[in-house]
């Protein structure tokens, strides 16, 4: 009788265990990356890993664009975070990804008309609309939160670089920085030049691009990027077969899974369905991609032994 | 000796489990085990117990997918949740879909009332994600599809029925074979019900409200307790002070199923989803437990249902 009952709590553990759901992914232990670490992965274009970037920090689990959605991502193990920068009526560096903030705080209007003091007494909202405890942060304080611990990439930032430089310097997070720009090398040059020594540039082309082979052999000729950002909406498009020799060359090669057009119908819609999606990016030798889905693309890549 | 074998094998298979990290193999959904069904749920919610917490998820999980979303639905099932809320509401032409806002401006890529709308016009609109920028391919979902797609795997907690729609949505779930799975839920009273809906309320799981401010609560509870027998409270307190909060014990020992918020601050007393990742899930989920909630309304389902899981209350 005893063994009976035995059986029937062994068999019942057996079935609970079995029927376990899908854990959270990306909750996995993991060691932390440190910023030496993160540096070599994003100057090493040749390192099997592949980097993850989140799109507006984990917008999934706090507020976009939030000093919260930046350190989920620190905790989760993501590589670099993608946030944006706009600036407020007086001047003041905050993150903000549309022109009005509307959508994204308790307030309405453009940014540009809201001084910081009064931005200050918003609330950012979460993804029902409903307020949170998050207010819009400052360049400043995401910096700090991100020293030492994460690479950034500052979107929006190119028109005011001159003002995110002086508070990268101010807070030590330079070397962290990455830059993104769609032009061609003179342009940047002439543009961007004397910050292109301090921060990691790189160059977004957007495919189909006529011009695009010769963009790209004109910054490995002249100028290695770190890295640069394709866009590619459809699996035919001829660049794609210079990924190989870009990577040779010594520059990474960035890809967004976000959006369909990015990524040839490959994006975070379709690997929530089936996470597999993302060989695509394996298959065609990218080592950076920018993602809506975090936990799930590190955890994909984690199952193949291409990160951390 | 042969059970000391068996006990030391159980123990080995509970810490196998409890050590498995996950993989993507895991998440894949085609390969996921259904680990709850809507009969066993109902069983449940009309029998709370002390060593079992319903996980109820706000709006599917919307931070996966989009609120009210057939994803956001499936998601929840995987989770092995037990309770799924949605919000439904009218077409133009009279067909309940879900969606939380009377207009559609806010999750889907058009703009104005749904009440305006058709339903082959709302189709044509795609749902926006959390980060509202950019819209899925995720039409705006018909109860009847919720319905067809929650069937034995889960409950559904239907809001925003309560005023008008009852009918229209006992229809719907007459057609899908799912009554025993919908809870309809809302703040009138019951003669406010009985006038509205007749005997139909004897026909539905229906879960009745109690605010902080609900006027007359003795004789609102007193009437629905003694004529209709519900299986669950959704009960919300303001405070550890309020009336709401001390009746709580009342309907544990009836036997009847406690439903606590944990959205926002004055629904549970600062007990919420936030205060769980600022201070533990301890102080917040912990405390609703510990106070007498059988079931607990989230906007964090994976994270409550993973904390439950590990109290051994799931």
């Amino acid at each position: 009788m005893k063994n009976l009952f035995f059986f029937i709590l062994l068999t019942s553990l057996f079935l609970a265990c079995t029927t376990c759901p899908p854990q959270d992914e990306g909750k996995s232990p993991r060691v932390a990356a440190s910023m030496e670490q993160l540096v070599n992965d994003l100057e090493d274009s040749q390192n099997p890993e592949i980097m993850v970037v989140s799109h507006r920090g984990d917008w999934r689990n706090a507020p976009e664009n939030s000093l919260q959605a930046i350190k989920n991502c620190i905790n989760m193990g993501v590589d670099m975070v993608e946030i944006d920068v706009r600036e407020s009526k007086d001047g003041v560096l905050v993150l903000m990804h549309d022109q009005t903030i509307d959508r994204t705080t308790t307030g309405k209007g453009n940014i540009s008309d809201w001084t910081y003091d009064s931005l200050q007494n918003l609330r950012l909202v979460d993804g029902l609309g409903v307020p949170t405890d998050h207010r819009i942060p400052t360049l400043e304080e995401a910096l700090k939160v991100s020293k030492d611990k994460i690479l950034i990439n500052l979107d929006k930032s190119y028109d005011i670089f001159d003002k995110c430089f002086a508070i990268a310097e101010q807070t030590g997070t330079l070397g962290q920085i990455v830059i993104k720009g769609a032009k061609p090398r003179s342009v940047v040059e002439k543009e961007f030049g004397q910050y292109l020594d301090k921060v990691y540039f790189m160059p977004i082309i957007r495919l189909p691009d006529p011009k695009a082979d010769s963009i790209i052999k004109d910054y490995l000729d002249h100028r290695l990027p770190i890295a640069f950002e394709f866009t590619v909406p459809s699996d035919t498009i001829g660049t794609i077969g210079m990924f190989d020799d870009i990577r040779e060359a010594g520059a990474g090669v960035w890809v967004n899974s976000l959006w369909s057009h990015h990524c040839a119908g490959n994006d975070d819609r379709k690997a929530a369905l089936d996470p597999n999606t993302y060989d695509w990016f394996i298959e065609r030798n990218i080592d950076m991609i920018q993602t809506d889905r975090p936990a799930l693309l590190l955890s994909f890549l984690q199952s193949k032994n291409l990160h951390r | 000796m042969k059970n000391i074998f068996l006990l030391v094998l159980s123990i080995l298979i509970i810490t196998s489990c409890k050590q498995s990290t996950p993989t993507v193999q895991e998440l894949d959904t085609s390969s996921v085990v259904v680990a709850n069904s809507s009969a066993k749920i109902l069983e449940r919610l009309k029998n709370p117990s002390d060593d079992y917490v319903m996980v109820v998820s706000h709006r599917g999980d919307w931070r996966y997918a989009p609120e009210n979303s057939l994803m956001a639905v499936q998601r929840c099932i995987e989770l092995g949740l037990d309770i799924v809320e949605i919000d439904v509401r009218l077409t133009k032409d009279g067909q309940l879909v879900a969606m939380h806002d009377k207009t559609v401006d806010r999750t889907t890529n058009g703009k104005g009332l749904l009440s305006e709308m058709t339903l082959e016009e709302v189709r044509k609109l795609r749902l926006k994600n959390a980060c509202g920028v950019r819209h899925s391919r995720q039409q705006v979902p018909t109860l009847e599809e919720i319905m067809n797609l929650a069937k034995g795997k889960i409950m559904v907690n239907l809001d925003k029925t309560e005023g008008e729609t009852v009918r229209e949505a006992y229809e719907i779930l007459q057609k899908t074979g799912t009554v025993d799975q919908a809870i309809f839920k809302g703040n009138d009273s019951l003669s406010v019900m009985r006038e509205k809906y007749g005997t139909l309320m004897d026909s539905i799981i229906y879960m009745p409200k109690i605010w902080y401010d609900t006027p007359n609560k003795k004789e609102y509870l007193r009437k629905f307790n003694e004529e209709l027998h519900p299986p669950a409270y959704e009960m919300l307190f303001d405070t550890d002070q309020s009336p709401v909060f001390a009746e709580i014990k009342n309907m544990n020992a009836q036997g009847i199923t406690v439903l606590a918020i944990a959205l926002w601050d004055e629904l549970c007393a600062g007990h919420t989803d936030e205060l769980a990742l600022v201070e533990g899930p301890d102080a917040a989920w912990g405390w609703l437990v510990d106070h007498g909630a059988n079931a607990i309304m989230t906007d964090r389902p994976a994270e409550l249902i993973a904390y439950l899981r590990k109290k051994g209350l799931h």
